[in-house]
């Protein structure tokens, strides 16, 4: 069995999913991690990625392409897997390999449906992070470089940053999430909801009522029409939970609610919830989580 | 200029997505159909062009079954153009790169500029029909966007990704994926409904398409149950926080 792995790299080295996807492909068979290198300047489009992958995946076969679910990995996957007409699995939760098949689990409907579908391998497949695990330790898988194509008719013209973005984990890839929902009344709130994502090391989510407002920008929606996130630890403040809300961020491992609402249908599905005034419980919780990861 | 966008119909939104008794399906009896959220927000792209620039033609397609046309005639009372149902027997079962092919061969009729079609249906949820209908052009595809700037020597446009937006140049014909963005889509107008309502809805056949793989549906199952946590009620909001910190560390632990 041939697995191809296509890294993505960001500032501090390989992306943590990229790394988490190296060590479950070994365990699937004959591993190659690859890295899409820019032919210049620094942004390759899907295209010319997928060109690329598809000259050298045409001349050595491989069974099972993976990618990381993340905005790039999913556009060259789909680009990719177009190219070479063979089947797309996306933003699976699980891989197995059954005989000449692969099962995988992946979410639908927006996450309200969780499906088991298999298709016969050559396939490719972008797999979301935090759906395996990375044991501490590991060296970095080591990583072969492959030269990007060309995309007739497209050019990179600049790149335009947002202005909150500065330094924080990506949402989709954050093992701890801090998202803020209408209760926190207003966008002067995510000072102390910041605060308290310094001290996790959080990503910052939003519901749509916030993003819609303009509180926060859209790319920290979470939910239908957002972002679906897979968190060790989804914190959600003065989110009343929508069903839109719900289906994006309910496959977090534990979620934590805060809301005056004691019937906010959040608390149905928490793991822990706390029905109260979220501006007295941000400060607090915020001293408190400083306390416990200091081990007191 | 001239406009195409591929619209999908799904479950509404805020549909309770139940599974069939056959494991392998879900229940569509008394669901509300609707156009998927992100090809609303395309839709909406289109005709924000249209509002500066009244010559454009906002035309829609969708593929599937007689239901279908309900969505086409929704986008056609947001104020699109013309529509354009390909259908026939199996419509409603093509696997995308099936779709992607009956797309391709009304693309190269209708002869748009752009392409449009939401970033993935929130049925399947799989983000794979733009990128193989621009792959079956051989046309360059630019997903996540959520604003174009068209002028004559091409079009700009803005692929949001994470820490900001890629802008890129198409020169010629693309395939874009749209993201929600901040304008929301446009309500139907009671005129453009009473209008939609009259529109021939032209049909092309899906047969003889070329459906080249699938992908086999083993299992659906709602996601696992949630609930039975711990809430705090009726307490004091500080010593409730400290002792989640507790938790979260010592039984749950993810600190």
């Amino acid at each position: 069995m041939k697995i191809w792995v296509i890294a993505e790299r960001s500032t501090d080295g390989l992306r943590r999913v990229s790394k988490e996807l190296a060590a479950k492909a070994a365990t699937l068979g004959d591993t190659t991690v690859l890295e899409v290198q820019p032919t210049s300047g620094e942004h390759v489009s899907a295209v010319a990625a997928a060109t690329g992958l598809a000259e050298r995946a045409t001349a050595e076969s491989p069974d099972l392409i993976l990618f990381g679910a993340t905005p790039t990995g999913r556009d060259v996957a789909a680009r990719l897997a177009a190219k070479l007409k063979r089947a797309y699995l996306s933003e699976c939760t699980d891989l197995a390999i059954e005989g000449s098949s692969v099962d995988a689990t992946r979410g639908m409907y927006a996450g309200k449906v969780r499906a088991r579908v298999r298709a016969a391998l050559p396939a490719v497949a972008s797999v979301r992070p935090n759906a395996f695990p990375l044991a501490d330790g590991l060296p970095e898988p080591e990583v072969t470089a492959v030269a990007a194509g060309a995309a007739a008719g497209l050019e990179f013209v600049r790149f335009e940053p947002t202005a909150s973005s500065g330094g924080r984990v990506s949402l989709s890839e954050a093992r701890v999430i801090v998202s803020g929902g209408r209760g926190l009344k207003g966008p002067e709130a995510w000072t102390q909801v910041e605060a308290l994502a310094d001290v996790l090391g959080a990503a910052l989510g939003a519901s749509r009522a916030v993003t819609d407002a303009g509180w926060r920008p859209n790319e920290e929606q979470v939910g239908q029409t957002g972002k679906t996130v897979t968190p060790d630890l989804y914190i959600a403040l003065g989110i009343s939970g929508a069903i839109q809300h719900l289906a994006g961020m309910t496959s977090s491992k534990v979620i934590v609610a805060v809301n005056k609402d004691p019937d906010a249908d959040i608390f149905k599905v928490a793991d822990y919830g706390i029905v109260g005034d979220v501006f007295e419980f941000l400060p607090a919780f915020t001293e408190a989580v400083k306390h416990a990861k200091a081990g007191a | 200029m001239r406009f195409l966008i591929c619209i999908k119909q799904v479950p509404d939104s805020t549909t309770r997505v139940k599974v069939a008794a056959n494991g392998t399906s879900v229940v569509t009896d008394g669901v509300t159909w609707s156009i998927s959220p992100y090809d609303e927000y395309a839709v909406e792209l289109a005709l924000e062009h249209k509002d500066t620039a009244p010559d454009t033609i906002v035309s829609i397609i969708s593929v599937g079954g007689p239901r279908t046309k309900d969505a086409l005639r929704q986008a056609l009372a947001m104020g699109c153009d013309d529509a354009t149902l390909i259908t026939g027997d199996g419509a409603d079962q093509f696997g995308p790169l099936g779709v992607a092919n009956a797309l391709k061969s009304a693309v190269l009729d209708l002869k748009p500029d752009l392409v449009l079609c939401g970033k993935q249906a929130s049925d399947d949820d799989q983000g794979f029909v733009g990128p193989a209908l621009a792959e079956a052009l051989g046309w360059p595809h630019v997903a996540m966007v959520t604003k174009i700037a068209p002028s004559a020597d091409g079009t700009e446009i803005w692929n949001e990704t994470e820490g900001g937006h890629e802008v890129w140049k198409a020169s010629g014909g693309a395939v874009l994926t749209v993201q929600k963005s901040a304008k929301e889509p446009r309500y139907p107008s009671l005129p453009g409904i009473m209008k939609a309502k009259k529109k021939e809805i032209p049909e092309r056949p899906v047969a003889g398409l070329e459906d080249p793989v699938t992908l086999e549906i083993v299992k659906l199952e709602p996601p696992p149950a949630r609930g039975g946590g711990k809430i705090f009620r009726d307490g004091d909001t500080k010593a409730f926080a400290a002792e989640l910190a507790k938790l979260l560390r010592d039984e749950a632990k993810v600190l």
